[in-house]
């Protein structure tokens, strides 16, 4: 791939990136989110079309084509998500759409013998008589591989494939990459992980806000430096914003309070004893590359889901058995990082969408008449305090703009002066004057003696307003360490990619 | 001691198989349905339809076979409006089930008094003839039960073999199953979940409309307003019973058959039960086995939700 | 400009659909003329038409009064039809077993039990919904045919006529009838407390804390949770609320017109209140006119049979025409409505 250059919306994804990748060789792709891995490679399999720049495959061109053109010519991909009929068998999933031998009456036993041949050449042990539903995770993402090898593909591109993974799992996964590249395949390998691309590549292209900033074989490598040219930050260029004085009472009720939290989901263990300490006017941030289990703190602490073990606290008082409408009458507010399904009932004017705060503290079941007229007021309130651009507190929430959305919902939130708020990815997708205006009501609600968990991705936005730093990783949360002047980002950087053990709080 | 009973028992049997005939075609056209991911209420819309065009054509004709063929275009009609709805336009599919419920209604009712007026002398159409296998029409209990039935009941055994095929042995069944599972994984693998599910809605029509040809062609030799009287719901509930699979509907439907015949049976023998507590019988226990499978959904993870690509 | 692109879409709509009345018209032989005369000489050409209208709206109205209740909240109450039956049930147990009653105490108690009755009856699949997961559509359905076979026993042993051999109950005391409205008409108050119900309805789902619950898990499950509200309780409340409706309904029509339960006490008001709710748009003021409407349609065809000949049959032809036509409106004229409804055409 020559000078892939993509955007969205104005937004760069890629930026001239160039790669090369030679059969027999495992490429990984480094890089924390958005910095255009997925984008690269959608590109590739043919989801999205570069803007500019040129693709050539075995020697051709490769112009504009579909994912199925991509398979037909062998180039596959395993995304995130797994496309699986549950109900079927491996081995009807891996044949679907194809047409076998015997059409239209597949020799299902001599289907099987092929794909067990496949299965044993390169140590995947799918056995394909079994349910879908039957399989664990990574058997799962094992089936999904055969899907492309029982098609042909020569080079195969895995997405995030120790995301879901148990650590056991992943070593056999490692195992099966070993046999792909011994069987001369050509694998790229999406991910943020520093150990395990230092336990496989061959060779690791880093990725940067789009651009590649590194390419280099991986016995050179070292943890220290790639985590620099992931984070790329020298201890000089870091902005802080002023973050003015930190009203300190000690002796104080303490603020949010998270103990030994356990959390298990479908058999994989999401938050494996992660406690925490806020205090009063406190931000903590928490660093991390999605879905290492950030989401399900959040919920956790919202009560959204049930703990299979831990305490939390408000203020010194237990909550884990409280519902979600009792925790927000208790002070909580929760800025979710999916506004549209989390935050906003899309179909939902302004004023209605405050309201959804606001009845959970007086209470939904509570007979009586709302006051429209007052909630109106206080949208109207509401949009001149935080400048939400927007025709009038009937217009459809789903008209505004992002910014305009994370505005109101911050409004509604921050409404009745919480006095713990969690804080999830709350700028993600917003232009530079709405995320200044997010993270200067955050600081607002510091300064007013509030604790604020703030989650995010962003090392940026974590350095600019954290008191604190933890890292998050795969489930377990790092010694939060004080965000003064030299913190040591490599350090950061390391524990987010999942390298220098990761020792809980 | 045997020989009054086994009459008896051969009788109820015979009328049992042939009482479950049209909730058989109908349940396993339904059964194909909603494997692809379409649930179709509109079941008594297509029997109704097949049960009016197969009367009206019989009539005029009287050739029993043009008959049959046009029950099969009156439900296919049906169903592929239904098709259309549910996959082109993407509406909802119950909606669109009810409304065609009533427009059918409507249709043939009003197409019957057009032809026939308010008449007290009922128009008659030629019924299908009991056709006797030879030799295995002779075996005692099983002989007549399952060897002299009409051309419905044959009907519907070469419909549950072949459909046992299809659903276990050809690839077709598999893509099937994958589009009302997970369209998104049936698209990305290549499958035309629009086709699939067109096609399965055309079987849907032409078994169903089989099925109303199984009650006027089959059985009643007329046709009156609103004729098959709610028998499209309880097919409904025999795809449940039978979890969706040929035999199962079948027995399914054989259960309800004979519920049916010991009802008659109850009231020839003046036993003064309502004949409403047999009637209920299929709908209270399709509720209780919903109750009892509510561990593990059996329903095809995509029915009644229409696909659309590139939507989260 | 948008709007007018929606407005013609739907009057092509009526178009097709009158121009399929037409064509069934001339088709069964009727003048055209003759036959669309009388349809509104029947529905407006005397107070007795008019009075009918009304008449056949009130239950309509009750039913798809609920069946929206459901719908805002995102369950798909099917089981109006039985939920009627129930309440009419109710209702005439409540006129048959206190007879002594004054009317004034005795048909607000009625009411009452008909709520109650239609609001269990339809709570039952809205609980196993919201505790099990399990789809009301089929639940509901099912519902339907148990109650009114249930009526169709107890007409016939416990709650029997012992003077008359058909199946029904003996007839109510005059305690329990409702006032007709109109002297020589059949317009009873059961059409005022349709009325009423509309306007409660109005101000449970746009007024109430409970209401506007409703409507969110109805619009966005997910962001109920999180706001916290309590997704298996709202829907409870909303089965059980839809279902109160619809009990009304039943009892309305027990305590205004029959004045006893018998079989058939619903001839299908429960399916036809999902389209007159559909119609509506689940707006109560929009469920008056949608009642009204298809309550007009009915009283018309019937006066187009005496009239002109034409069945009646053929208001069922056309209810069904335009609920498919509307269901496929967006798509068939796609070409006018590009652009018209912000993301997708």
């Amino acid at each position: 791939m020559r000078h892939i250059r993509k955007s969205f919306a104005g937004v760069v994804a890629n930026d001239d990136v160039s790669l090369d990748v030679h059969a027999g060789e495992i490429h990984a792709l480094l890089g924390e989110n958005g910095a255009g891995k997925t984008t690269l490679m959608n590109i590739l399999y043919g989801i999205y079309s570069a803007d500019s720049g040129s693709i050539r495959w075995k020697g051709e061109d490769l112009g504009a084509h579909s994912p199925r053109e991509a398979i037909q010519r062998g180039i596959g991909m395993v995304h995130q998500h797994f496309m699986m009929v549950p109900t079927l068998t491996a081995s009807e999933n891996i044949t679907l759409g194809l047409k076998s031998d015997g059409h239209p009456f597949p020799n299902r036993a001599r289907l099987d013998r092929s794909i067990r041949e496949i299965s044993r050449t390169y140590g995947l042990d799918v056995e394909p008589t079994a349910p879908v539903s039957t399989l664990s995770v990574g058997e799962q993402q094992r089936v999904e591989i055969m899907k492309l090898l029982y098609r042909k593909a020569e080079i195969l591109v895995l997405d995030e494939p120790t995301a879901v993974l148990t650590p056991a799992e992943a070593d056999r996964f490692f195992a099966v990459l070993g046999r792909l590249r011994k069987e001369g395949h050509a694998v790229i390998l999406i991910t943020h992980r520093i150990p395990e691309v230092l336990q496989v590549a061959d060779r690791i292209a880093v990725l940067r806000d789009g651009a590649k900033v590194a390419d280099l074989e991986a016995r050179d490598a070292v943890p220290a430096e790639l985590s620099r040219l992931m984070i790329g930050r020298e201890l000089k260029e870091v902005a802080r914003s002023p973050r003015g004085t930190a009203p300190s009472r000690p002796g104080e009720a303490p603020g949010l309070e998270l103990e030994s939290l356990v959390l298990a989901d479908r058999g994989l263990e999401k938050l494996k004893g992660v406690s925490l300490r806020v205090g009063r006017g406190e931000i903590l941030g928490i660093a991390g590359v999605d879905g290492n289990g950030q989401k399900e703190l959040a919920e956790c602490v919202l009560g959204l889901r049930r703990l299979a073990s831990g305490s939390i606290s408000f203020g010194g008082r237990r909550v884990e058995r409280l519902s979600v409408a009792q925790r927000k009458r208790r002070g909580l507010a929760y800025v979710s990082d999916d506004r549209h399904r989390d935050g906003l009932v899309l179909e939902m004017d302004l004023a209605e969408n405050l309201l959804l705060k606001d009845l959970a503290i007086r209470g939904f079941a509570k007979p009586g008449i709302i006051d429209m007229k007052r909630c109106r007021q206080a949208a109207e309130t509401a949009i001149a305090d935080y400048g939400i651009k927007t025709t009038g507190t009937s217009e459809p929430s789903r008209l505004l703009s992002g910014g305009n959305q994370q505005k109101l919902i911050l409004a509604r939130e921050l409404a009745s002066a919480p006095s713990f708020i969690v804080a999830s990815q709350p700028t993600r997708g917003l232009d530079v004057g709405a995320t200044q205006f997010v993270r200067e009501r955050l600081l607002e609600r510091r300064a007013a003696g509030a604790a604020v968990l703030l989650l995010s991705a962003d090392l940026d936005e974590i350095l600019a307003l954290s008191d604190r730093i933890a890292v998050m990783h795969r489930g377990s949360l790092s010694k939060p360490i004080e965000n003064a002047p030299g913190v040591d980002l490599t350090r950061i950087g390391l524990l987010m990619a999942g390298h220098a053990g990761v020792e809980s709080a | 001691m045997i020989d009054p009973i086994l009459p008896a028992a051969t009788t109820f049997a015979t009328a049992a198989v042939r009482m479950a005939s049209p909730l058989a075609l109908a349940g396993l056209g339904e059964a194909y349905s909603e494997r692809s991911g379409l649930l179709n209420i509109g079941l008594e819309a297509i029997m109704l339809s097949g049960a009016f065009c197969g009367f009206i054509v019989a009539n005029l004709t009287q050739s029993i076979n043009l008959g049959i063929l046009a029950a099969i275009m009156g439900g296919l009609v049906i169903s592929l409006i239904h098709a259309y709805l549910s996959v082109t336009c993407r509406a909802d599919q119950t909606i669109a089930g009810l409304a065609l419920n009533f427009f059918a209604s409507g249709v043939t009712s009003y197409a019957f008094l057009m032809r026939f007026g308010k008449t007290t002398n009922l128009a008659k159409c030629p019924v299908t003839p009991i056709l006797p296998i030879p030799f295995l029409s002779d075996i005692p209990f099983l002989g007549p039960v399952l060897f002299r039935q009409n051309a419905f009941v044959y009907a519907i055994f070469i419909a549950v073999a072949v459909s046992i095929l299809i659903f276990s042995r050809t690839e077709w069944g598999t893509s099937l199953v994958a589009v009302g599972e997970n369209p998104r994984a049936a698209d990305s693998a290549g499958l035309d979940v629009g086709k699939v599910r067109y096609t399965a809605a055309a079987i849907n029509g032409g078994l169903g409309g089989l099925a109303g040809a199984a009650l006027t062609l089959g059985s009643l030799g007329f046709f009156m307003e609103n004729v098959t009287s709610g028998r499209g719901y309880i097919a409904l509930v025999v795809v449940i019973l039978g979890r969706r699979a040929p035999i199962g509907v079948f027995l399914a439907a054989l259960l309800l058959g004979a519920a049916d015949a010991l009802q008659f049976r109850v009231q020839t023998l003046g036993i003064n039960i309502p004949s409403q507590v047999f009637i209920m019988f299929p709908y209270v226990a399709t509720v209780a086995v919903l109750l009892f499978s509510f561990g593990k959904s059996l329903d095809p993870g995509a029915l009644g939700q229409p696909f659309e690509r590139g939507r989260r | 400009m948008k709007t007018l692109r929606v407005l013609v879409s739907y009057l092509l709509v009526a178009a097709i659909v009158i121009l399929a009345a037409v064509l069934s018209i001339t088709a069964v032989g009727s003048d055209v003329t003759k036959a669309f005369g009388g349809f509104l000489r029947g529905a407006f050409g005397s107070v007795y038409g008019m009075s009918e209208v009304l008449v056949r709206a009130t239950p309509l109205l009750l039913a798809g009064l609920g069946v929206s209740i459901g719908f805002s909240s995102g369950f798909f109450n099917i089981g109006a039809e039985g939920q009627i039956y129930m309440g009419a049930t109710a209702a005439a147990v409540v006129g048959l077993f206190l007879p002594g009653l004054p009317g004034p105490i005795l048909l607000p108690l009625a009411i009452l039990a008909s709520l109650a009755a239609g609001g269990l009856w339809s709570a039952i699949p809205g609980f196993l919904k919201a505790r099990l997961g399990l789809s009301e559509v089929i639940n509901t359905i099912m519902f339907n045919y148990i109650a009114i076979n249930i009526v169709g026993i107890l007409v016939r042993t416990v709650l029997k006529d012992p003077n008359y051999p058909l199946p029904m109950s003996p007839e109510l005391k005059d305690a329990m009838a409702l006032p007709v409205l109109l002297e020589g008409t059949r317009l009873h108050a059961g059409f005022i407390v349709a009325l009423a119900a509309a306007v409660l309805v109005l101000a449970l789902m746009r007024k109430t804390p409970i209401g506007f619950a409703m409507r969110v898990v109805g619009l966005n499950p997910r962001a109920a949770s999180v706001a916290g509200i309590s997704v298996p309780a709202s829907i409870i409340a909303a089965s059980t609320l839809s279902g109160a409706f619809a009990g009304a309904a039943g009892a309305v029509e027990v305590a205004g017109i029959h004045h006893r339960l018998l079989e058939g006490i619903s001839p299908g008001f429960g399916y036809l209140a999902i389209i007159v709710s559909l119609l509506g748009k689940n707006n109560p003021m929009g469920i008056i006119a949608a009642s009204l409407g298809i309550a007009l349609l009915q009283v018309g065809s019937m006066s187009m049979q005496r009239q002109a000949g034409v069945p009646t049959s053929i208001s069922w032809i056309i209810m069904g025409m335009v609920v498919l036509f509307i269901l496929a409106r967006t798509t068939i004229f796609g070409f006018l409505l590009r652009g018209t409804t912000g993301s997708r055409a």
